[in-house]
């Protein structure tokens, strides 16, 4: 079964159309990279499957639930009822490009407040899994820390612990290395692909190709609102390309 | 003044500081609260709400907060003598006694609480809308609801933002209590001013400006204190 | 997303305006309209004179160092309510608005040394005025002056900014005479007696006032400046009201009375009740 079904997705802003008649599917363990030029629509596409935009046409259903179908008396699209919606919302995960950790929480509480408000867990099994996740990206020393105080990378892991303290079936990174300096993107990536070993399912909007390349399942080239070409990395790094997609990626190797 | 009759001055207008604190205080109590509802209403996508909660805040920042005490205390009596008033309204009123004990107090904490409130409604908003997008999108991308985002996310991070502007506020408010004496309301003002007329002097007006300078002296330490306190993030 | 949190504060500012609301209001029935009723008969009713003043006058109605609202006309009204068998109640307002108190029911009446003019006699019930003020010189007792004429040449202190300095600087005495300007009427008496001016311009009653409380061996010239009357101001349709006080007033000229309160306050009987 697909974690994400997109079919004919379309977004306009008044009348600018950023996104044309996406579709694209993401299997159970797959990783998924969408990469493209600026402004192709990419982080876009993830917002609208993650409830921060509403899309404008097209269906999305994310682990047999359906989110969102065309208006069947019309134009436009209906969302489900907000408990199914909540429901789907639970099964993904976002990590932003900026992080957008609550500076007024400790590192603790940020990973904490979600499952504990949102989940109805207790506070000692929150905190148990958070310090588990903190464990995991390296951080059980940061946990009463403040935001502030952390450094970008450090932040960006302690954004991927809070994401994952909801268990999601499916997590989204929005670029999630651009904001950070070229040395501490490494350590991103290194967590990442730590997901990727443990059969995380993840779709990642990125400009790291060499990441991509190395550690997607399936790469997903956009560029104007449209997927340009999808496939292998072996397929759309490789020389079997089509033009656009090696032109890109050219322009991209260069500069 | 002999020193005798400045000591009798600082007891009598020491008794008269309840008054103040009680409009001080109560004003406080009721118009952060309704200052955070304005705000909230003046964001109100809906645009007619929007617009006339403007309306309000227009007039209440635009008029002088002495002439709205007067408009307060005198509305009731004003609109039961009045012509055209609309029964049903002056049934309602018959029911407010102005010789009432209360009736000046409450008039008064009407005016002051509705002047306070909107300019606390411009700071909120100023806070609120200085709150980045991305805390309301992490927030929803946790499935918080908003609710939760509103009180577990923005408020306390809105809190630490409007700290420094309310305070200028809420010490504004100290010295502002002395209005409530233009309806003859008894506090430390009026008092200072009777004493004034009986000794022929300034000084029970000095007197009264030294409590409110200690007021606000005290004020200013409790707000740095708490300043500091919510120091502990950026 | 707003929504939701604005349906919940919106209830909460209902309530809350609601709690205003009935903070302000108490149980009791008002008698719907003033003229309905006698206006005599409804002070009786309530057992209460309520008697709007400023407070601030001194002698006529003023605080003392105490806190009590006292003062001659205090001492007359007391007396008055006395023989009505009422009980008085003194309440201080501002009087830049004393007339929308009267309208209001919020004071029964101003009695508070308030001069008569013709913009009140219009907007109120007046009383016979009871006592004249005029502006005078007070001079040491030992002074040669007999009248104004007698000031050409002299340094006369008055208070600054009063009403007293206006109408000195408009008089036709104002180019022979020198004036000295201080805070109070008391620095300017202080200043005469240690001999920096020959003559004070106040009140005639303040003058009085100062006379017998102080002690002091002071002199008013017998002829003085801008002569006005003092009455006491009831509602246009209290006329019962006023002519009950009217008669009570004329009886305690009759018997004594008056003139007993006003020598304590100013030395002799200065009022002109008929």
């Amino acid at each position: 079964m697909a974690m994400l079904e997109v079919k004919n997705l379309r977004k306009c802003f008044g009348d600018l159309e950023v996104l044309k008649d996406i579709s694209f599917n993401v299997e159970k363990g797959e990783v998924v990279a969408i990469i493209g030029p600026s402004g192709s629509g990419k982080s876009t596409l993830l917002r609208c499957i993650n409830q921060l935009e509403k899309a404008s046409d097209g269906k999305i259903s994310v682990c047999g639930m359906d989110m969102l179908e065309d208006n069947p008396k019309g134009s436009g699209v209906v969302y489900a009822d907000a408990r199914l919606l909540r429901d789907i919302r639970l099964k993904i995960g976002l990590v932003f490009q900026n992080f957008n950790l609550f500076p007024h929480f400790s590192v603790l509480r940020n990973i904490t407040e979600a499952p504990m408000i949102v989940l109805k867990k207790s506070k000692e099994e929150a905190e148990k899994t958070a310090i588990e996740l903190l464990k995991k990206m390296g951080l059980e020393a940061k946990a009463d820390s403040y935001p502030c105080e952390l450094s970008g990378g450090q932040q960006q892991r302690v954004s991927i612990a809070r994401a994952l303290a909801l268990s999601p079936e499916i997590l989204f990174f929005d670029e999630p290395t651009s904001a950070l300096d070229p040395e501490l993107t490494g350590e991103i990536l290194k967590v990442i692909r730590k997901l990727a070993d443990d059969g995380m399912t993840m779709v990642i909007v990125t400009h790291e190709m060499a990441f991509a390349r190395d550690v997607a399942d399936k790469v997903i080239f956009m560029e104007n609102g449209v997927i340009v070409e999808e496939g292998a990395p072996e397929q759309l790094f490789g020389n079997d390309a089509t033009e656009r997609t090696k032109q890109f990626l050219q322009r991209f190797s260069q500069g | 003044m002999t020193s005798q009759e400045i000591l009798n001055v600082v007891k009598l207008l020491l008794e008269y500081l309840v008054p103040t604190l009680k409009v001080f205080g109560f004003t406080l109590l009721f118009s952060v609260p309704l200052g955070m509802v304005v705000a909230l209403l003046k964001m109100c996508k809906f645009k007619p709400i929007s617009y006339l909660t403007n309306i309000y805040i227009l007039i209440m920042r635009g008029t002088p907060l002495m002439l709205q005490v007067i408009v307060a205390f005198y509305a009731v009596p004003m609109l039961k003598n009045g012509e055209g008033t609309p029964q049903f309204i002056v049934n309602l009123l018959n029911n407010i006694d102005i010789k009432d004990e209360n009736y000046m107090f409450n008039a008064v904490l009407v005016a002051f609480v509705l002047n306070y409130a909107a300019y606390f409604a411009e700071i909120f908003r100023g806070g609120i809308e200085s709150i980045p997008k991305g805390q309301y999108e992490a927030a929803a991308a946790l499935s918080m609801t908003r609710t939760q985002t509103f009180f577990k996310i923005i408020l306390p991070q809105v809190v630490k933002r409007v700290v420094p502007a309310s305070a200028n506020e809420v010490i504004t408010l100290v010295k502002d209590t002395s209005l409530a004496n233009v309806v003859a309301y008894a506090e430390i003002t009026l008092k200072a001013k009777q004493q004034m007329q009986l000794y022929s002097s300034l000084v029970p007006l000095f007197i009264a400006g030294a409590f409110y300078f200690v007021l606000a002296t005290v004020l200013t330490i409790v707000f740095s204190y708490v300043e500091k306190k919510l120091d502990y993030y950026k | 997303m707003k929504k939701s949190i604005f349906k919940r504060v919106i209830c909460a500012a209902l309530a809350g305006v609601m709690m205003l609301g009935a903070f302000g209001c108490s149980e009791k029935e008002e008698s719907s309209s003033s003229s309905e009723v006698d206006s005599l008969q409804k002070v009786l009713d309530s057992g209460k004179f309520i008697l709007g003043l400023d407070a601030t006058f001194v002698p006529m109605g003023y605080t003392d160092e105490n806190d009590e609202i006292v003062g001659f006309d205090i001492d007359v009204a007391e007396e008055v309510c006395k023989r009505m068998g009422v009980e008085l109640v003194k309440q201080p307002i501002n009087w830049d608005t004393k007339e929308e108190d009267l309208e209001a029911g919020r004071i029964d009446c101003i009695w508070n040394g308030m001069s008569v003019n013709a913009e009140r006699a219009e907007r109120m019930n007046l009383s016979e005025p009871y006592m004249n003020n005029k502006m005078v010189f007070v001079v040491p007792a030992d002074s040669t002056a007999q009248s104004m004429a007698d000031l050409e040449g002299c340094v006369i202190g008055v208070q600054n900014g009063s009403t007293a300095q206006t109408i000195l600087a408009e008089s036709d005495i104002a180019s022979t005479i020198t004036e000295s300007a201080s805070a109070t009427n008391d620095e300017a008496l202080m200043q005469m007696e240690s001999g920096l001016v020959d003559a004070v311009f106040l009140d005639v009653i303040v003058a009085d006032y100062k006379i017998v409380t102080g002690g002091k061996d002071y002199r008013v010239l017998s002829d003085g400046l801008a002569e006005e009357e003092y009455a006491i101001g009831f509602r246009k349709e209290d006329q019962e009201l006023r002519d009950e006080v009217q008669k009570i007033l004329g009886e305690m000229k009759a018997d004594g009375t008056l003139a007993e309160i006003s020598t304590k306050w100013f030395g002799s009987d200065i009022t002109t009740v008929k």
